[in-house]
Parts: C-alpha cells; sequence; structure tokens
C-alpha cells in the first residue's frame, strides 16, 4: 500500500497530512489557501511536504470552495423553473427572521426574481397528475433562458418527490434547447417533500455545479502536471467521500465539508483509544465548532442553514458553531461588563501581539499576557519571529483599567468568560440531543483548542481531553480516514400497511441498487460494501418524524413496533394506537476504504522526560512551569499539571490539578485529578 | 461590590440554567407546539422583588417581560396567605393575572436555600386545547373568556410537595387531549429540578450570600445598560395612534393611542386615550401590554440584557378599563393582534425621536386562517392553521424584510406539499404580492399571498386585522397595502362583513380561500429612493410600473423603459411642489 494525503483546504491556510498507513502522520504542515483558484494551494502544499508523486496512492481533500461561492454569491447565473404559482417559493422561505431580536436584515436569494420561470403542470401528493406539463410554454421559455445567457436552469416542481417524471420530461426539453446547460431537477438532488427546502437544496446545486466542475477539471489537471494521475477523492459534508469524477455532481454534498473531516478525525482517533461518546471542540481563529459523536457515529443534521432562508437538506454531520476563537475581542458592555466576542480580530487585523495594526485586546493576547503562549517563532506567522508581548499587555491593561482590575487578572477575567461560553455551548448541544455532558470525552483540536480544553471540561464536569497526535491538521487527516459514502431518501407520507411490505422492500432494493451503481462508477477502491436502511416515521399528525433503522424484507408490524420502541426511548412513552406514518425511507451505501487498524496495548507509566524548558505562567499567580516538547513525550509518560507541551501546530495547557499521559496512539490524555 | 469577574460568570451562569430549562422543556414537551415551536418561557427571579433574574434565550419574544409582571402578582398572592413554602407549585393561566391567553399556562415555584426564599423559578407553556368553543382556542366571536376556554385562577397544584391530584383530573376532564396535556403538565413541572440543580451548583460554589449579591447588581448593570440607551434618545414626547378594524364581534374601529415621553433616561409608556375594552376578542391582559413594549424596545436595542433591571427605567399609564387592561370576563384571543399594535406604536413614536434605529413598522397582523374538517380520505377531525406571514418595514439601513414571522413569535409557515399531504386542499398559488410594500427611501418589504382550494366542506375561521388601517410607513414613507382575505365561491369573490374577522364559515368543496397580507411601512421621502433600486424593483416585480410612477416619481421611455434624467427632473418638480404646499 502507498501513502496517503488529507489536504484540509481553508479560507487562510491549507493543511497537509501524509501517512503512510493512514494513520500515523509522516508529515504534517501548513501553506497559505490561495482563494483565487485553490487547486494551487493545494499543489504548494504537496510541494512543500517534498512527496514523491509515485509513491502516492491516494489524495484526499476537503474543501471551502462551495460553502465560501455561496457565502459570496460567487456561483453560476441560473435560473428556476417551477410551477405556475411558485416561483416565489424560493424567495418567501417558511416565514422567519435571520434573528430573534431586531428586526432588520434583508435576503439575497441565489437566483432573483427576474430568473424564476413558471410553467403549467401539476401533481397531487401522490403524485398523480392534476394538470399535465405545458411543453409547449416550456419550449418558448427555453427560448427566454437563451437570451437570459443562464449556466444552469434548476427545475422544481410541486410534489416531484413522489413522481419525478415531469421535472425530468421538463430536462430533457430544456436540454435539447441548449446541451451546454447544467440542469438540475429537485427530485433529483433529494426525493422528500417540503417544497422550499428542496427548492433551495436544489438550487445550490445548480448554483454551484458549473464552477465545482471548473474546479474538478482543474485540480485534476494541476494534479497531472504535479505527477499524479491515480485516484482524487473529495471530502463531503456527511463524513463520507466521493471521486473527483463525481464532484460536479455533488457539488451541493462538499459545502462545509472541512469541519465533518474533523469530526470523522476525531471520532476515529478516540474509538482507537477507547472512547465511543465524545464531543469535537475545533477552536480556530474566529469560531468554535462543536459536534456530537455515539458509537464511532456523529451526529447528523437533515437540514443545515447556509445563510439567512438558503436552507441546505442533505444530511450533513451536525456541527454547531459559536463566535468564539483566538481572535474574539474583549471589550466592556455599557453596563459595565466584560464581554469576549462574538466580534472577532479575524485575520486582518488579528490579535494585538500580531502587530498587524490589531488594537482591541483578544483571547490570543489573553493567552500570550500569561505566558501560556510562548513569544517566539509563532504558529502561522511568517512576517514575524515573535510576538509584541508589550503591545499585548499594554492593550489588556487597558481594559483592566476601567474594570479595576490589575494586568494579569483582566487576562485571566477574558479566557473565564470566553470560556464559559463555550462550555455553555457545549452543554446546550448534549442537552439538545438528551445527552449528558459529563458521560463524554472531549477531543480538542484546531490551533487554539489545546489551549483551552483544560478550563472547558473542568466546567463542563468532563472527565478526560484527548488531545490527538496533530491537533492543528485534524481535519486533513480526518479526509485520509473517512470512507466513501451516498445518502439515498425518498418521501413516502404513508401508513405503513397503506404503502405494503413489497412496496417498501422495492423502494429500498431501489435505493440500494442506485447507491451501488453509483459507487461501482466511482472506481474507487473499497474494502466492503455496507449498507444501512432506516425509516422516518411519526405519529399521525405529528410535525418531525424519528429515524429508525430498518432491515428490508421486515414486515409492515415489525417496522411500526420499531418505531414505538424508538419513541418511548427517546420520550418515555408511546402514543399508543394512534397511527402511524412512514415519512421516508432511506438508505445509506457505504464503501468501506481499506483503512490500516492499529492494536497498542496500554502503555506502562512512566515518569515525565525533563522539560524542554521552564517559564512563568499564570494560573492564579505566576509558577514556574515546565515545558514540554510534544514529540518528546513518549507512551506512557505522565505529567503533572500545571505544564505546557508545545508543538509545531499548536500548544497544549494542562492546569495545575490535572494530570495528562501520553497513551500508545500518540494522543495526549489530559484528566483532573 | 462584586468584582467584575465573578458577576461576569454568575450571569453567564445564571442564563445558561434558564437556557437548559428551555431546551428541557423543548425536548420533553409533547404539544408539538412546544416542541416544534419553542412557544414557551422560563426565568429565574428575585425572591422579594419578583424581577426577571435571568430568562431563557430559547423561548418566544411576547414572554419577555410578561413572566415578571406574572411572578410578581403570584409572589403577592402568597405572601397574602403567609409566604411560599418548600415545594409549593402554582399554576395558573388566567389571562387577568398572567397575561396572554388561556392557552398558555404558567407554572410558579419558589427555591429555599437554608430554609430562606432564595429566589423563584416560573414557566409558560403553550398547551395545544384548553377546551372552549374552537378547537385550538383561536375564536374571534368570543365576547367573554369562558368561551374561549378553561380559566385556572393562580392555585397550588402542589402544596408544601403534595400534589392536588383532583384539580390536574380536573383539568384533564375539560380539554380535547387530555393525554398530552398531561404529558405536557408533568414535563413543565419537572424542569424546575433542572433549575434547582442549576442554583444549588453555583451556591455550592460561590455562597448563597454572595450569589444573592450578584443578583442585586446585576440588576443595576442592566438597569445601567438600559438607561444608557435611552440617553440616546432625545427627550421629549413623542404620540402616534393607530385603529383596529373591528374588535370581531361590532363592526366599529376601535383606537389606540401612546404619548412616549422620554425625559433623564427614563421612558413613560402612556396610552391615554385608547378604546375601551372590546366585546370581542381583541384584548390584551396588562402584563402582556407591558411587556409588548419590551419586545418594541428589544426588536430596537437587541444588545439589552433580558433582565429586571432593564426594565427598570420605564413607567406606564395605561387606562383602566381600556382594551389594554381587559378584565373579567374580557375575552383575549385576539391578543396577537394587539401586541403587534402597541409594537407598532412603539415604533411609530421612536421614529420620531431616533429615526436612524427604528424601522418602520412590519405586516401588523398575527392573524391566522384556520381550517378544520373531518379529511375524506381517513375520517379523521383535523384542524391546519395557517398563520399570517407579511413584509417588514424599512429602515434608515435596508429595505424591508420578504415573507417574515410576527415580531413577538418566531413560527413558521406549514410546507404547502407537506398540508396536501394532511388536508383536503390543494393551493393554486403562493406568491410575493407584488405593490404590497410601503413606498419609502427603503421601501417596506413585500407581503405575500395565497389561494387554495378546498376538495371537501369544511369551515374556515380567520382572524386578522389591519385592512381599514394598513401598517403605516415612518420619516415620510407610505403606508403598506392593506390586509384582504376573500373566499371565492364559484360565483364571485365573497369578503367577510368584518373583512379579517370570521368564525367558523362553511365552505364547500371546490370553494378557494384568498389571502393577502400587508407587507412593512415604507422608510423616508420615496422620492428619495435611488432610481437605479426603483429599476430593480420594476425589473423583479417588486414595484409595479404604476406605483413606480405615482409614489416614486418614475417617468418612461416610449419602450417603457425607466427614462433616468426625466426621473430626476420630475422629482426635483414634485419636491419643489410639497415643500410649497408645506
Amino acid at each position: 500500500m502507498g501513502g496517503l494525503v488529507g489536504i484540509d483546504v481553508g479560507g487562510t491556510f491549507t493543511d497537509l497530512f501524509y501517512s503512510e498507513d493512514g494513520l500515523t502522520a509522516h508529515a504534517v504542515l501548513k501553506v497559505p489557501s490561495t482563494p483565487d483558484d485553490p487547486s494551487r494551494g493545494l499543489v504548494d502544499a504537496l510541494c512543500a511536504a517534498d512527496i514523491d508523486p509515485d509513491g502516492l496512492d491516494l489524495i484526499i481533500h476537503g474543501t471551502t470552495i462551495a460553502t465560501n461561492a455561496v457565502i459570496e454569491r460567487r456561483g453560476a447565473r441560473c435560473a428556476l423553473v417551477t410551477t405556475k404559482g411558485f416561483r416565489d417559493v424560493l424567495e418567501l422561505g417558511r416565514r422567519d427572521r435571520p434573528h430573534i431580536y431586531g428586526l432588520t436584515g434583508v435576503q439575497n436569494p441565489l437566483i432573483s426574481r427576474d430568473l424564476r420561470f413558471e410553467v403549467g403542470e401539476r401533481l397531487d401528493h401522490r403524485g398523480r397528475i392534476v394538470h399535465p406539463l405545458d411543453e409547449e410554454g416550456l419550449r418558448a421559455l427555453g427560448l427566454v433562458l437563451q437570451d437570459a445567457k443562464v449556466e444552469a436552469v434548476v427545475i422544481s416542481f410541486l410534489h416531484s418527490y413522489a413522481n419525478p417524471a415531469h421535472e425530468l420530461r421538463a430536462a430533457a426539453l430544456l436540454q435539447a434547447i441548449n446541451p451546454a446547460w447544467e440542469i438540475v431537477t429537485s427530485s433529483g438532488v433529494i426525493r422528500e417533500y417540503y417544497e422550499f427546502e428542496r427548492t433551495s437544496t436544489a438550487v445550490v446545486q445548480g448554483y454551484l455545479q458549473p464552477l465545482i466542475a471548473r474546479y474538478a477539471r482543474n485540480l485534476t489537471q494541476r494534479l497531472s502536471g504535479w505527477g499524479f494521475d491515480r485516484q482524487a477523492l473529495i471530502m463531503q459534508s456527511n463524513g463520507g467521500v466521493v471521486p473527483v469524477k463525481q464532484l460536479a455532481e455533488r457539488a451541493a454534498y462538499i459545502v462545509r465539508s472541512g469541519p465533518a473531516a474533523g469530526v470523522i478525525a476525531a471520532a476515529r482517533v478516540a474509538a482507537e483509544a477507547g472512547f465511543h461518546r465524545i464531543i469535537t471542540g475545533d477552536m480556530g481563529g474566529t469560531s468554535f465548532d462543536v459536534a456530537v459523536v455515539v458509537d464511532g457515529e456523529p451526529e447528523i443534521a437533515e437540514t443545515t442553514n447556509l445563510d439567512f432562508r438558503i436552507p441546505l437538506r442533505l444530511p450533513m454531520i451536525d456541527v454547531h458553531t459559536i463566535g468564539a476563537g483566538g481572535g474574539s475581542i474583549a471589550a466592556i458592555d455599557r453596563g459595565g461588563m466584560l464581554q469576549v466576542g462574538p466580534r472577532s480580530a479575524g485575520a486582518v487585523p488579528g490579535p494585538v501581539c500580531y502587530g498587524h495594526g490589531g488594537i482591541e485586546p483578544t483571547v490570543t493576547d489573553a493567552n500570550v499576557v500569561l505566558g501560556r503562549i510562548k513569544p517566539d517563532d509563532p504558529i502561522g506567522l511568517k512576517d514575524r519571529k515573535s510576538l509584541d508581548i508589550d503591545a499585548a499587555r499594554a492593550a489588556v491593561a487597558g481594559l483592566g483599567r476601567a474594570l479595576g482590575l490589575g494586568l494579569e487578572q483582566t487576562a485571566e477575567a477574558i479566557l473565564t468568560i470566553v470560556n464559559q461560553t463555550m462550555a455553555g455551548r457545549t452543554r446546550l448541544l448534549s442537552i439538545e440531543r438528551g445527552y449528558d455532558p459529563r458521560d463524554f470525552a472531549l477531543v480538542i483540536f484546531g490551533g487554539a483548542g489545546p489551549l483551552h480544553g483544560a478550563a472547558l471540561i473542568r466546567e463542563v464536569g468532563i472527565g478526560t481531553m484527548l488531545v490527538p497526535p496533530s491537533p492543528g491538521v485534524l481535519c486533513a487527516m480526518g479526509c485520509v480516514i473517512a470512507d466513501v459514502r451516498y445518502d439515498l431518501s425518498r418521501t413516502i407520507e404513508q401508513r405503513p400497511e397503506a404503502l405494503g411490505e413489497s412496496a417498501i422492500a422495492d423502494i429500498l432494493a431501489d435505493q440500494r441498487r442506485e447507491g451501488e451503481a453509483r459507487l461501482a462508477a466511482s472506481e474507487a477502491k473499497v474494502r466492503e460494501i455496507v449498507v444501512s436502511h432506516a425509516a422516518d416515521m411519526s405519529y399521525l399528525g405529528q410535525i418531525h418524524p424519528l429515524r429508525v433503522p430498518i432491515e428490508s424484507g421486515w414486515g409492515c408490524a415489525q417496522i411500526v413496533a420499531a418505531f414505538q420502541a424508538a419513541y418511548r426511548s427517546e420520550y418515555g412513552n408511546d402514543l399508543g394506537d394512534i397511527p402511524t406514518v412512514i415519512v421516508s425511507l432511506r438508505t445509506v451505501v457505504q464503501g468501506v476504504r481499506d483503512h490500516a487498524h492499529r492494536v497498542r496495548e496500554i502503555p506502562r507509566p512512566r515518569a515525565a522526560p525533563p522539560p524542554f524548558s521552564v517559564r512563568p505562567v499564570y494560573f492564579g499567580g505566576w509558577c514556574d512551569t515546565p515545558i514540554f516538547r510534544r514529540e518528546s513525550l513518549l507512551p506512557g509518560m505522565v505529567l503533572a499539571g500545571p505544564a505546557i507541551v508545545e508543538q509545531s501546530d499548536t500548544t497544549t495547557v494542562i492546569e495545575p490539578g490535572m494530570r495528562a499521559r501520553a497513551d500508545g496512539y500518540g494522543n495526549l490524555l489530559v484528566e483532573v485529578e | 461590590m462584586m468584582d467584575p469577574v465573578t458577576l461576569a460568570v454568575v450571569r453567564g451562569a445564571l442564563e445558561q440554567i434558564a437556557d437548559e430549562m428551555d431546551l428541557h422543556l423543548i425536548h420533553a414537551a409533547i404539544s408539538p407546539i412546544i416542541s416544534e415551536t419553542n412557544d414557551c418561557a422560563h426565568g429565574i427571579f428575585h425572591p422579594e422583588t419578583g424581577e426577571t433574574i435571568a430568562q431563557g434565550r430559547y423561548g418566544l419574544p411576547v414572554f419577555l417581560a410578561n413572566m415578571q409582571f406574572t411572578v410578581q402578582n403570584i409572589l403577592n398572592l402568597a405572601n397574602a396567605e403567609g409566604g411560599f413554602k418548600p415545594g409549593d407549585l402554582w399554576i395558573l393561566n388566567s389571562p387577568y393575572v398572567c397575561g396572554t391567553h388561556l392557552q398558555d399556562v404558567v407554572l410558579v415555584s419558589p427555591h429555599f436555600v437554608d430554609g430562606q426564599l432564595f429566589c423563584i423559578f416560573a414557566n409558560t407553556g403553550h398547551w395545544m386545547d384548553i377546551g372552549g368553543g374552537v378547537p385550538g382556542g383561536w375564536a374571534p366571536k368570543a365576547t367573554e373568556i369562558h368561551q374561549e376556554g378553561m380559566l385556572i385562577p393562580p392555585l397550588k397544584l402542589y402544596d408544601a410537595g403534595k400534589l392536588n391530584g383532583p384539580v390536574v383530573q380536573m383539568f384533564l376532564a375539560n380539554v380535547r387531549l387530555p393525554d398530552q396535556i398531561a404529558g405536557d403538565l408533568s414535563a413543565m413541572s419537572n424542569v424546575f429540578n433542572i433549575g434547582r440543580r442549576g442554583i444549588e451548583r453555583l451556591t455550592g460554589r460561590y455562597g448563597a450570600e454572595a450569589l444573592a449579591r450578584c443578583f442585586d447588581e446585576m440588576m443595576e448593570r442592566s438597569e445601567r445598560q438600559m438607561r444608557s440607551y435611552i440617553a440616546d434618545i432625545p427627550d421629549g414626547t413623542y404620540r402616534c395612534e393607530d385603529w383596529f378594524d373591528n374588535d370581531g364581534v361590532t363592526d366599529e374601529p376601535m383606537r389606540i393611542a401612546l404619548a412616549l415621553t422620554v425625559e433623564k433616561g427614563s421612558l413613560h409608556f402612556d396610552f391615554t386615550g385608547t378604546a375601551p375594552q372590546a366585546r370581542g376578542p381583541i384584548n390584551l391582559a396588562l402584563t402582556t401590554t407591558l411587556s409588548a413594549c419590551f419586545v418594541a424596545l428589544k426588536h430596537i436595542f437587541p444588545e439589552v440584557p433580558v433582565n429586571g433591571g432593564a426594565f427598570r427605567p420605564t413607567r406606564f399609564t395605561i387606562p383602566e378599563g381600556s382594551l389594554l387592561a381587559v378584565e373579567y370576563p374580557g375575552p383575549v384571543g385576539g391578543y396577537l393582534e394587539v401586541v403587534g399594535k402597541v409594537t407598532d406604536l412603539t415604533f411609530g413614536a421612536l421614529a420620531q425621536a431616533i429615526p436612524d434605529r427604528t424601522p418602520a413598522p412590519s405586516f401588523g397582523t398575527t392573524g391566522v386562517v384556520t381550517i378544520a374538517g373531518r379529511h375524506p380520505e381517513t375520517e379523521r377531525y383535523y384542524v391546519g392553521v395557517f398563520p399570517y406571514p407579511g413584509g417588514y418595514g424599512g429602515s434608515r439601513q435596508t429595505d424591508g424584510l420578504v415573507h417574515g414571522t410576527s415580531p413577538q413569535s418566531m413560527a413558521n409557515f406549514m410546507s404547502i406539499e407537506m398540508s396536501e399531504h394532511r388536508y383536503p386542499l390543494r393551493f393554486d398559488y403562493f406568491a410575493l404580492r407584488e405593490d404590497s410594500g410601503g413606498p419609502g427611501f427603503h421601501r417596506g418589504g413585500c407581503g405575500s399571498q395565497y389561494g387554495f382550494a378546498l376538495l371537501s366542506d369544511c369551515l374556515v375561521t380567520v382572524l386578522g386585522d389591519r385592512v381599514d388601517h394598513p401598517p403605516f410607513g415612518i420619516a415620510g414613507g407610505g403606508p403598506a397595502a392593506p390586509n384582504s382575505v376573500r373566499i371565492d365561491t364559484g360565483e364571485g369573490l365573497w369578503e367577510p362583513p368584518l373583512r379579517s374577522k370570521l368564525e367558523k364559515q362553511a365552505v364547500k368543496a371546490g370553494d378557494r380561500v384568498q389571502a393577502a397580507s400587508p407587507g412593512g411601512g415604507g422608510f423616508g421621502d420615496p422620492l428619495t429612493r435611488d432610481i437605479a433600486a426603483v429599476e430593480r424593483d420594476i425589473r423583479l416585480g417588486y414595484v409595479s410600473a404604476e406605483t413606480a410612477a405615482r409614489a416614486y416619481g418614475a417617468l418612461f421611455d416610449g419602450n417603457g423603459r425607466l427614462d433616468r434624467s426625466a426621473t430626476e427632473r420630475r422629482r426635483a418638480v414634485l419636491k419643489k411642489e410639497m415643500s410649497d404646499a408645506r
């Protein structure tokens, strides 16, 4: 088996993780991203890592290109064709507003009203034709679209999930008019009801498809120019990968794939180390991303809002983001209370200590003042050899004067408040899912995560924090270990008896065939194919369904019993004789790749190495604190807090009263004593 | 004085406790209206003053200050009978004590530390049914509260820890969904354990005495913060008035008036001149009138924290016997219409003082279209509820939002495809309503319009407003298009006699219901609107060419294209005419 490379292309940095066995890091680095053509930064990273293309089997990468194109409205000029009377569904949404308080704010739909068109046709909720498709009207519309110079056409008809015939016919007619158009049908993207969410999802796909197709071609060419012609896979937001040749048709699936990759890697690293219920925390410069993983399965969100009124109804790893990061700004509100974030100094001007013009103190500045971050050889800064501690001190002290606090107390207060914000969100996330956060371990990563993880576990009441070997590039590592994955779904909205057992089995078999066909077409090398089925079910009249794993071949009674059992375990009771409804049927087809499998014994405890250095660090008072290099920590070594562990991509703080040990896989496990 | 770090941390921790209470109920409630639309609220209140210490951030805006005034009422009742005892839990839904409407049931429970009353917990949850004449509870023709459902006066559900079982049996015997209601009642009672555990963690960490001092200081800080915002408003008295179309029973308009006085960092809301209590359900209970004023303020100053301190620099004059202080047995089912109007009046008054911060009123009717009957396929009874969406007002910063939710709620509109699965109806259209936003420098957002055909006989109920008196503009902006409800019986369009209020009207299969909601009011003189923006409005169909000519001074060339220079010249003439007229 040759080497594997995972690359996560972020907004600021492109991270690379190179491994010969798919798990152990043999090279890890960061290079600046190149937003004008992200594939250039990707090849820069490969060159910087000095990897031999001939020794490489596979390149897998995550990218923010799709997310950014939506947020910055840089996608294709796109038209929308809907059922007569419904072209505004995309703009109206479902009656909402951007924020609970404050009535200002606007919406900017991906397709403006003058490019949204209607055509005569109507199906009912069972997919029966009420009005036939107006083919003549559609042909006339085709000529209008020619004049409008669109690149892509999205077709979204009411109830097409129940019967896609009109959408398919319309697609064929329009494609005949202009074979160059990228045409997307809503039922082809998701076969589920909720016209706004389905239309929006199809529009995101159509809006991105031309852009992503170009990106896929560029990427293939660049990799080829670099000397690599074997397979490249792209990370999806559902936690699986897809080959670059299928990338364009899966454009909507790669939105927010980087954070998903981080969760996948955290889940894998934690499972190997023996932790099966974890909360993942990824803290970078501007935000803190949290997710929950139970038994290796990340929690999945059905719908994710990419922007106000731009829902994407595709299964995505449920990553929650709050505005708390190293760049979060500390300020005093009008009541005289200290606040940290959500305002951020961002990459520009950045924290005061970067010397790039920032004047308001940030979380990073507080960490510098307290000696937690070493001032020399700063991570991710190319233009300076050391941080400007004096400027950071002056900014923090200035804030302290307004609060009547000394320098160090002010810096500690900033950390206390940002940690409380993150801890609060972490608790709420697990409570929303019905879990007790104390039953979980925290896997902490991102450039700033390990500086704050110790405080987080103390605040939330979590027993163990796991710091993976390369926390700063964990998302890149996640790319390397993800499997190939296709999610299929179809809305039914019928009672199981009305649908019938054979119809249920037929739908599941169709979904399985479709997923397997896509997997075969991908030509991805997989060790085995794993197929799982589920039904979304509810009691008649309920709005939100519950997902129930089912097996192909189950009878109606068995499916209903499984739903009732799931309902009882979720809500504590079932609703007796109220009829149940199958809202939709789902199938996941996964191509499990050949992964290295490591089993290492728990190493015997042994003493810590001599510290690399000692420096004063503030923990309620200055104390001389041993500083260790991460690479000097061998399996079994135990450190007592306070201690600081430094490595090229992050700094880990071990607080007084905590203990850290290195496990057999290179992780650092930190526990409250 | 508390040290500022402890204070900030304690405030965060208290808000977290209230948030966790919200989430626990949202997770555990059976009623979809709680679990899907967060129609609930939780708070922690001061043991002596009943002021809000912290309130959860997941609950609906309408409960913002309503909870504090309710707790203060219960605190007085408890004190009159010797004070709270550990293990007491009060329950009520009487709007005359706890505001809003009968569906919102409130629980209040004291928390003791070392034998001393330390704080009070309260929550509110919307029950799916509360008995009464109309399932779901919107009864536009009600003339007394008893037609709206079961009235629960303040009483002890638990007395010193002992459950009053018979009273629960009595509740369950009087509602249409007893299983759901039983589940929601126990879920709401259980949530207080989450609050108690949270407070115990904090008293363990900081000590009860220090924590109590934090309560007081937090409120002083919030008061200071609120006063600093009020200080940004120039002193003066700002007046605004508006009208309800009618009360659902008698077809006469009803006046609502506000004189808002800003003086030395405090606000005085004076509603003198408001019409007397209505016969029909267009009434508001006192506590919710106060709350509505704070919701309006919070929409203008979203940064203000939600606790009693922020409510301190305010005074109210609300005439007794008016529709803003309804008395028994006045009905309240249309209370959201009144809340909307109070919000709009507050905006209308403040717009005169701080136009740069205040948006024009939004569509201003929370009204619902309800259809009910037996589904021909399943034979089951169904109730479909379609709340009004509409446009938001323009502001100094931007045009108004299209198709917003009502300012006091966060509830969504149902999916069209899903409603066709559930109810025997078929939508004909669901569209942006052109020309419905008020003209302005920044125009109001468009409202929306929808129509559906009924596939079997059913009953239609509508409870709305703003047909005769559409949302107004501010700072020179124009009004939005009025609300409109029609029924197409195949023999022409029929408008209900009371326009947007209609109770259990029988309609036949094949009849069509058509509703069109107002947009938001306009902000600023429409003649100052960027001409390119007017062109875009016409191109996108937000504004018709006729309206562009009439309201925005647009002139068109022979090809129907907007002629920029001719438009500028015409605007100059129109502006001169207007200033001359003044």
